[in-house]
């Protein structure tokens, strides 16, 4: 625990000098995109890793906090600093809406039921023109003001400093969660369910505040993804988020804080680079997760543990 | 009264389609617990193959079927024994991690190779309108739904009467007892996964004769068989059958009287409706997992 | 002595070949989408612009520098848009910007463009929208439902004897845009509407859509549907033996479209910006060049691709310069004459002054049934 708390306290540091030293937009763009990516891996990491089922609809949390933000903004005029933590609200009441029902199921079952409620969010969005303007989407989602004054540089490098301070909350979120008495009974319940219901623990109950609080996370991203492309549309329900996010747990390792992050950016880069090999970018995407499931199926969080493990002494 | 009936036609054609879909991966997802996210890429493959044997080589329509069975069966087991053996001691999701990296992989080769355009398998019989009373269907339609049934009646004649298909059941009940009583296990679950390939592919070929066949489908098609499979129950035939069934003639009702646009979302809730309802499935024979 | 000044000589002799050798292109941006279900298309596009940029560097480019495409596939998302833009704008450093093809992805990349400053001309995105958000840095070479809808629906409703219509589109910006606009004129000229239905991309099976069309009653029908889709629906039509008058907007006059359908296109009227059979001279010098390139006959899409470089050229020209705001400038004076007529500019981005057809299919080939001139 305490390497990788002392690890994330570095990323952070390096996270925070980084811009100054590269003043790139494109690089700040990135950034930003790495940023919101830590913040949706931890939030599925929370799920897989310590509840130990496989959310395939975490999609659904991220999405709605998007509408969520476009709409208050566009609708109401309301700013960035209510519809942020007003896309984790909602994002948080779905989450008890789909939670309560489908975890009473699980392994595949959930997996697959998951996955549904995502799909029907996503046939809703587009198809409820009045609300969401169908596949046209909701254009124009407005910056903060302060930002929007700013010249490209500022306004990505403001973005990626909301985006620094955001995972870094949600970091500590995690961190807390994990080492509080609802953390340890969900670890708990994922070693071994019969026991911990033997010790008096609530696996629905336990369950069910893990997937909230995710799906509030997941909220946060979806509102601060709004404001920062500025275009919401049904898309964002895509199951290629959800792919991603996959990825980037089980690569960095599942059930650690700090995989999650390693993830991220490692996802983020490993797309961003393949965009160069055009058509044949997916393909090999695809043959890397193959590989890195047959050869580090513990991910790379696993893998250095597993060298600590076996160090001589 | 014409259209209900037309309605309930489409809806029976199309679940026999479905449910010849979903057979492959009740299967491969009730035997061996693994969810095959690759299973609407191989359909996909098989309906490519299907066109390129019918329309480049020239082959006929049913020894390109053939073909596309023996060959998709056999990639399957090597895929099985390959990579999914690995990482069959694992956690679930692991194996649920390979088999979406292999959908990305496979529906985006299958792009590179075969292009956007979709194809189509060619058909021997023709596709001019054939009237049963108020109804269309078309000959073609109606050949392969009868293919169909014929390739469902295979695969359960194979595995209610030969040995081999015993085996199975027995893997199926108890991996453990089997192993114990002899049964290769291992070579049980390569033949399990190239017969769930070899299905997937030859529903590809079959329904490529009257759709198209085109690499971006995949998707749509693995989830509309899982909620069949879901909805008629893991590993059962009569499931998949039914839950095909029920799920052809549901689309087409909602879509022909409410709205056509938003009929995916039909198959959805049902599978909602029935996790809540009845988890195991129709016909599941199976208990409570603890 | 003499070996220094041969020294320096030869140096200063290389770093001009150098220089030169070095010269830097001029880098225009393109999204389009290149794989997902209307790949077909914005591949289309991208030769036309190609064409247009070989034809260009041959004749020296522009501002003498030889003028290179730098290609991202937006795959007609607008999420997935943005990042391509916001790549070739900084990895790329692109002048200009041409996409993204489906209007939705559009109108997620203005709001980029403007923050860069950077001009973004579309040759294919037809939602009227596009042109009423007040950016100045966007502009349409081609035109929009509206305006089709209104310079056509007189005509199909008196040729095609129309009373009662259905419509049937695809479910996403495009389609709902166009149903929108056409059956807002077609009404206004008497016509009812039998049945409104949209359908999601990659439908493969219309047999439920088509039975409702039968119940209907109507005596035509109106489609708005790209390639893949439409060549599907029709042929399915045919089988369903359903024997109704078919009109539409989309890539019906082209190739692709008509080759896939087979037998089943014949009939179809559709009214699109362009034909490879208008009989312009600067038309027959495009098609001539693009079948000796492609071995095929342009499309609409073709087109708009090539007209967006050349207009995009002549506008860097004009300007004498590759500075966003001067390109922008340069661009609302523009008078181009493309294969498809002449193209200007109004105050809001919105071309006008060039032809747009109504063609009917007869034995594959689009036939002009009539033409319109796109008023400012």
């Amino acid at each position: 625990m305490r390497l990788q708390r002392n690890l994330i306290l570095a990323a952070f540091a390096l996270g925070v000098v980084l811009p100054l030293l590269l003043r790139d937009e494109y690089l700040m763009h990135i950034g930003v995109l790495i940023m919101f990516s830590i913040m949706l891996a931890t939030s599925f990491n929370l799920i897989v890793g310590y509840v130990g089922e496989f959310p395939l609809g975490q999609t659904a949390f991220f999405g709605i906090g998007a509408y969520t933000a476009a709409l208050l903004s566009l609708k109401f005029g309301a700013p960035a600093y209510v519809t942020i933590p007003a896309g984790g609200i909602l994002g948080g009441v779905f989450g008890l809406l789909i939670g309560s029902i489908t975890l009473r199921l699980r392994g595949p079952f959930f997996v697959i039921v998951t996955l549904c409620f995502a799909e029907v969010l996503q046939l809703i969005a587009n198809n409820w023109i009045a609300l969401t303007n169908g596949p046209m989407g909701l254009s124009g989602v407005p910056k903060p003001q302060w930002i929007e004054s700013q010249d490209v540089l500022g306004q990505k490098t403001s973005f990626y400093y909301i985006g620094l301070l955001m995972a870094a909350v949600t970091l500590h979120l995690a961190y807390r969660f994990v080492n509080s008495n609802v953390g340890r009974a969900a670890i708990a319940m994922r070693e071994n369910r019969l026991v911990a219901q033997s010790v008096g623990i609530w696996p629905f109950y336990f369950g069910l505040l893990t997937f909230i609080i995710a799906a509030i996370l997941c909220g946060f991203a979806g509102a601060f993804y709004a404001h920062y492309i500025s275009f919401v549309g049904p898309e964002v329900f895509d199951f290629s988020v959800m792919a991603s996010m996959i990825i980037m747990v089980l690569v960095g390792g599942k059930g650690t804080l700090i995989g999650p992050v390693f993830g991220a950016i490692l996802v983020v880069l490993l797309e961003e680079y393949l965009r160069d090999f055009k058509e044949l970018r997916l393909s090999i995407f695809g043959l890397v997760v193959v590989a890195i499931v047959i050869f580090l199926p513990r991910g790379l969080m696993g893998f250095v543990r597993r060298q600590k493990l076996y160090k001589p002494k | 009264m014409d259209l209900l009936l037309q309605l309930l036609a489409n809806g029976l054609v199309n679940g026999t389609f479905y449910a010849l879909s979903a057979l492959g991966l009740t299967l491969v997802f009730g035997l061996m617990r693994v969810v095959n996210f690759a299973h609407g890429e191989m359909y996909v493959i098989g309906g490519l193959l299907g066109w390129a044997l019918t329309g480049v080589v020239g082959l006929d329509f049913f020894t390109s079927l053939a073909v596309v069975v023996f060959g998709m069966g056999v990639a399957g087991w090597l895929i099985d024994r390959v990579l999914v053996s690995r990482v069959r001691d694992q956690d679930e999701e692991v194996g649920l991690l390979l088999m979406i990296g292999l959908s990305i992989f496979l529906a985006n080769s299958a792009l590179l190779v075969f292009g956007t355009t979709p194809r189509r398998v060619l058909s021997p019989f023709p596709t001019k309108p054939f009237f049963l009373g108020p109804v269309v269907v078309t000959q073609s339609r109606l050949f392969v739904v009868a293919l169909c049934a014929a390739l469902i009646v295979a695969a359960h004649l194979l595995i209610q009467k030969t040995a081999l298909g015993q085996a199975m059941r027995a893997t199926f009940q108890d991996a453990m007892a089997a192993r114990l009583a002899g049964i290769r296990t291992e070579g049980i679950y390569g033949f399990t996964f190239g017969l769930g390939t070899a299905l997937a592919g030859a529903a590809g070929t079959l329904l490529g004769s009257i759709y198209v066949a085109e690499p971006t489908n995949g998707g749509l098609i693995s989830l509309k068989a899982f909620v069949v499979v879901i909805l008629g129950g893991l590993g059962s035939f009569a499931g998949a059958i039914t839950g095909g069934l029920i799920l052809g003639v549901t689309e087409a009702l909602w879509g022909g009287f409410v709205s056509t646009n938003s009929v995916d979302a039909i198959g959805f809730a049902l599978v909602i409706v029935m996790l809540l309802v009845r988890p195991y499935g129709l016909f599941s024979k199976r208990g409570e997992r603890p | 002595m003499l070996l220094r000044t041969i020294l320096i000589g030869a140096a200063s002799a290389m770093l001009i070949s150098a220089a030169q050798a070095q010269a830097p292109t001029v880098k225009i941006g393109l999204i389009q989408p290149l794989t997902g279900s209307v790949a077909d298309d914005g591949t289309a596009d991208v030769n036309g612009e190609k064409l247009a940029v070989e034809e260009r560097n041959t004749r020296g480019g522009v501002l003498g520098r030889q003028i290179e495409l730098a290609i991202e596939d937006g795959q007609c998302k607008p999420a997935i848009s943005v990042n391509a833009a916001e790549k070739l704008i900084q990895r790329d450093k692109v002048v200009a910007l041409s996409g993204a093809f489906c209007s939705s992805a559009t109108l997620a990349v203005m709001p980029v463009a403007e923050n860069n400053k950077l001009p973004l001309i579309t040759g294919v995105s037809s939602n009227p929208q596009l042109t009423e958000k007040g950016n100045h840095w966007f502009f349409r070479a081609d035109e929009n439902d509206a305006l089709l809808a209104k310079a056509f629906a007189k005509i199909l409703t008196q040729q095609m004897h129309l009373k009662k219509v259905a419509y049937v589109a695809v479910n996403d910006d495009f389609g709902r845009g166009a149903v929108d606009q056409f059956e807002k004129a077609m009404t206004e000229l008497g016509a009812t509407t039998a049945m409104k239905e949209y359908f999601e991309h990659g439908t493969t099976d219309f047999y439920t859509l088509l039975a409702k069309l039968k119940a209907s009653g109507a005596d035509g029908v109106f489609m708005a549907t790209e390639t893949q889709d439409g060549s599907i629906f029709v042929k399915q039509k045919a089988e369903f033996g359903l024997d109704l008058k078919v009109f539409g907007v989309g890539s019906w006059a082209t190739d692709d479209f008509i080759t896939l359908a087979g037998s089943a296109s014949e009939g179809i009227y559709a009214a699109v910006p362009y034909a490879y059979t208008m009989t312009t001279p600067e038309n027959k010098a495009f098609v001539e060049t693009y079948k000796a390139r492609y071995k095929g006959s342009p499309g609409e899409y073709s087109v708009a691709g090539y007209n967006v470089i050349n207009i995009l050229v002549d506008a860097i020209a004009r300007a004498g310069s590759t500075e966003g705001e001067k390109i922008r400038e340069a661009l609302t004076k523009t008078d181009f004459v493309g294969p498809n007529g002449r193209f200007e500019f109004d105050g809001k981005g919105q071309a006008y002054g060039f032809s747009v057809v109504l063609v009917q299919i007869t034995k594959g080939i689009p036939m002009v049934a009539a033409s319109a001139t796109i008023e400012p």
